[in-house]
Order: structure tokens, then sequence, then C-alpha cells
């Protein structure tokens, strides 16, 4: 069987078992509660249409927050460092390193797979808040290219993030605490450091991508000094695949104790 | 193998986890038939089959099975069968759907997919569970699914950790049989266990394995004659303890007799089968209410710490 067959195999298994796991529908429940609340606000919009605020205008201002500061991270956290670390902590890592399979194969599968569940659920539920917040103008190519736009600039948040997270815990046991310090205490503090030490965090290209500029004076964009679309797109692009790669290299060369017992 | 290199050869193999030892300097070839790598928890059975199952690098010393190095290296795995001993599974996956999926990493397809997954669930008897979730399953039968995992492939070479534990007493049977019939036809397996009688049903080769060391290898009738020679002390708890321990003092296969204050007799005994034989009649003839009956060395820690001469 070739490593690419096998990747494909292991992908699907793991696509599979990923939405068996109770985990993945409680994080899919979650990431629905902005649509919850937009569509609500969106009910008293049409019914009031003195309404101080327009559903889109809360979606612009601080839904983008939650899905690329919070559910984003959050997500990859969890599911980019349980690539590795869910096998070792359900000692189940032995069955698929005792088939004639390159481990870069195995761990290209399981991180595709647990990056499409994170992609699906985050996608599915950032495209029906725009949806259902930018309803009236869903007859416009625009909005489409707009939504479009949103869920694929999530999805690049996720590659990177979920790489970043992978390796992690390719040589890491409790990767998830320090993925959370990464996520929640030096992006969420460095990305407002003003000149180019905000780019040494991945929220400052996500950010750059992102519709909203400094003059919006947003809560995202607070001394936001966005980078180029074109050095944004290849910088979150570039730090995916060298985690990526990084990952499967440590991956594959690294022994884990498994059992307590000698 | 017919080309004379050995199937497992270990060169001063050696594994610490940090300053804990695993095995030290361990030296050994095996080629063909069944191998019973036998210890008391702990002493590095599984350790070495960790090893020799590419799970673990070596710290000193070599591994290579059929000529090459394991860690690092898939391709072997295709002649490799392993059966861990954690229990652990895809708990979310039926029986049939785990196999199928070892088989396809196996590179197996189609019709020849099927047939290996019908035959291992057939061989280990779970083909009428094959639809159920393995969370559903017993201890037995998860441990029974493990083998059929690691046979699917019927591979050349066939590592069972303590394959016995928590199979019941029919298929230990079957699995014994299973076993044998994989050497018979040419395939070579290693058994670890902890427990004497599971291994002398298997096999006569043995390596006895204490402290990370290889501390005999060889056949088991050797090892046997070393353990019998090894004085039991059996604990008897009864209402009359005294008139017991007068029974026993003075019998050529009784060392030793000591009676305590809470109404137990302890007897040193170096031929356990005529001890229990002259007990049971004992017991019989002067009517002796038995309270317990045990053996606080019958072990094979015991034994070990016996052969080596603590």
């Amino acid at each position: 069987m070739s490593a690419r067959t096998a990747s494909k195999e292991i992908f699907r298994v793991f696509w599979r078992l990923g939405w068996r796991a109770k985990r993945t529908r409680v994080f899919a429940l979650l990431c629905l509660v902005p649509t919850a609340v937009l569509t609500a606000i969106k009910i008293v919009e049409v019914a009031n249409p003195h309404f101080g605020t327009t559903a889109f205008d809360v979606f612009l201002r601080t839904m983008m927050a939650f899905y690329f500061q919070l559910f984003v991270p959050i997500l990859a956290i969890f599911f980019g460092s349980s690539v590795i670390n869910e096998e070792l902590d359900n000692k189940t890592l032995v069955y698929l390193t005792t088939t004639p399979v390159p481990k870069i194969a195995i761990f290209l599968g399981k991180f595709m797979a647990h990056w499409l569940l994170c992609a699906v659920i985050i996608g599915g539920s950032l495209g029906l808040s725009f949806i259902i917040a930018n309803f009236s103008a869903l007859g416009t190519a625009a909005a489409w290219l707009d939504l479009a736009g949103y869920v694929g600039i999530s999805w690049l948040a996720l590659w990177s993030y979920c790489a970043l997270f992978a390796l992690l815990g390719t040589f890491m046991r409790k990767s998830i605490l320090l993925g959370l310090f990464f996520a929640f205490g030096w992006e969420a503090v460095v990305q407002y450091f003003p000149g180019s030490t905000q780019k040494f965090t991945l929220i400052h290209y996500i950010k750059s991508l992102l519709p909203i500029q400094p003059a919006d004076g947003g809560f995202l964009v607070f001394r936001l000094e966005p980078s180029s679309v074109a050095e944004s797109l290849l910088m979150l692009l570039f730090i995916g695949a060298l985690a990526l790669v990084a990952a499967a290299l440590i991956f594959k060369r690294k022994e884990y104790i498994i059992s307590d017992s000698v | 193998m017919g080309d004379g290199v050995p199937v497992l050869q270990a060169e001063k193999l050696s594994k610490w986890y940090g300053n804990i030892l695993g095995i030290s300097d361990v030296s050994l070839e095996i080629s063909g038939g069944i191998q019973g790598l036998l210890g008391p928890n702990g002493a590095g059975k599984s350790t070495f089959l960790k090893l020799a199952s590419g799970q673990l690098k070596p710290s000193l010393g070599r591994l290579r099975i059929f000529g090459e190095e394991v860690f690092a290296n898939p391709r072997l795995f295709a002649r490799i069968g392993f059966c861990p001993e954690y229990d652990s599974f895809y708990a979310e996956m039926s029986g049939r759907q785990f196999i199928a999926f070892l088989a396809k990493l196996h590179g197996f397809s189609g019709a020849a997919l099927q047939e290996k997954v019908a035959v291992s669930l057939q061989t280990v008897g779970l083909e009428e569970r094959q639809e159920s979730l393995i969370k559903t399953y017993s201890f037995g039968m998860r441990q029974r699914l493990r083998l059929a995992a690691s046979i699917l492939h019927e591979p050349e070479l066939l590592m069972l950790d303590e394959p016995l534990r928590g199979v019941d007493p029919l298929w230990r049977i079957r699995i014994i049989k299973l076993i044998k019939d994989m050497a018979r036809s040419g395939r070579t397996v290693i058994v670890s266990s902890h427990i004497l009688p599971e291994i002398e049903a298997m096999t006569s080769d043995i390596i006895l394995i204490h402290q990370g060391k290889i501390f005999a290898e060889g056949d088991i009738h050797y090892i046997r004659g070393l353990i019998d020679g090894h004085p039991h002390q059996i604990y008897i708890k009864c209402a009359a303890p005294r008139q017991l321990a007068e029974k026993m003092i003075g019998q050529e296969y009784v060392s030793g007799v000591v009676v305590d204050a809470a109404g137990g007799v302890t007897v040193s005994t170096s031929q356990r089968d005529r001890f229990y034989e002259a007990l049971l009649h004992t017991i019989v003839e002067r009517s002796l209410e038995v309270e317990e009956i045990t053996s606080p060395d019958d072990n094979l820690q015991a034994i070990f710490d016996y052969l080596i001469g603590r």
C-alpha cells in the first residue's frame, strides 16, 4: 500500500471517528451560539426597522472576534494537539505504528481529518451566521464573495493554528496548556504591540486579511498595523506548512513511551 | 529464516527510562518455533517486546529482526505481528471496522481484505459480535480482538505480550492451540507471561527475564527442576492449628512449621505436591475446619528471588 493510499484511509477513518466523538458535537454546538444570537437580532431587526443596529453590523463588529479569536484557536488547540496526544492517552498508537505505513503518512492523514473537522464546524457556523446577518444582500455577487472570503480566512487560520498545535502535541504530553497560553496569552497581548512585534503572532496575519481596517476602530483592530494580503496569506500558509513538516519529522523519529509498566 | 539470519537478534541491548532500568545488556537470538519470555511483573518483558516492535528506541546496543533494524522501519511490519498488553481500542469502532482498518493499512483490498477480516475474526471467535462496538466487548473479547489484529496479515514473526490475560479457560486452550499451529506452520512466535504454567503449555523454550536482565534461557525442564527445589511456604488458618502442626512436624517433605497466635500454621516444604496430598488427607482424617490456605510465595517473583539466591 502506498503512503498516499494509507494516508487517505487513515484520514477516512479519523474523519468518521471524529464525528462520533462527544468533543466534536460539543464544539459544533458551541460554535452555533453566535449563529443563534444573530438569528435573534435579525428577527428583532426585521420586526423593528428602527432598531439601533443591524445583524450584519453585529456580525462584523463582534462575531468576528468570537470566531477568529476564540473558536478558531480553541478548536485548533483541542483538535490539533490531539492528533498525536489522543493516541498516546488512549494507548492506541501501537496499532498504527505496527503496520507497514510510514509514520509521516499516519500523521498527515490524521491531521487532515482533524483540520477538516474544524473547518466544517467553523466554516459552517460562520457561513450560516453571515447568511442570516446579511440575508437581504444575498442577491449580490459581492455578498457571496465576502462569504467565501470569511470562510476561506477561517480555514487558513485553522490550518496554521492546527499545524502549530499538532507540532506541540508531537513532543509534549500536556500541550493543551501551552496552546492555551500561546493563543490567549501571547497572541492576545503581542498583537497589540506597535511596530513589527505584532508580526510574531498568527492573529496579526489573520486580522490583516479581514475586511476591517484600523479606521473602523473595531474591537479586533486596536493598533493593528496590517501586513499586505499577499504577505499575510503566504505567512499563514508557510507557518502552517513549516509546523506540519516539523511535526511529521518529529513524529517519525521520536519514541513514545506509552505504558507505565516496564 | 532459510538464509541463516536469525529472526530476531539482540546485541547488548539496553533500555532506560530516564534513571529507571528497562532492560540491560540483553543479547539473544531467536530463530523459529515458540519462545516463551517469562518473568515477574516489571521484569522487562514488555520493554523487550516494545523494542522488538519498534515502539521504543534502544538506549544502547542493537536489535535486528530479519537482519534489519526495527525502529523507524515500517516496511518490516508487513512481516511482524504484535499484540500489545494494553487494553486499548478505538472504542467507537466495531470489531469488524477495527480489523478491516488495520487490514487496509497492511495493504489488503477487495476480496482479499474481506477474507482476511473474516478469517481473523473467526479464528478468535468474534464473528458473531463483529458488528458490535468494541466498547461493548468484555475484557476477554477485547483481548481476542487484539490477537486477531496481530495475526490478520499472517506474519512471519508474531509477538504476543501476555496474550492469555483475561481470557476464559476455553479460549485459553484455543489460543494456545492457535499459537502452536502458527509455530508448526513455520512462523516464529514470542510469547510473554508472568505465569509459568501458561508458558509451559505452549513451549519448552523459555527465556527467564528478571530485573531487566536475561537470567536463564533454555529448556523449561531445567528451569522446572530449579523451581521445584524452591522451598514453598504454605499458610493454613484453621480451628486447630496445633493439631495440624503436630501432624506435619517430622514429615520428610516438611522443612519447617511455625504456629502463630492468630490460629495460622506456616509450613515450609520443597515437595509441594506431596505436602498438599498429605494436608488434604489430614483435614479429612481429623475433620479440621480450615478457613484459609494460601501460599505467600507462590509467585514468580518469589521463585526468582530464590533462584538468584536472595
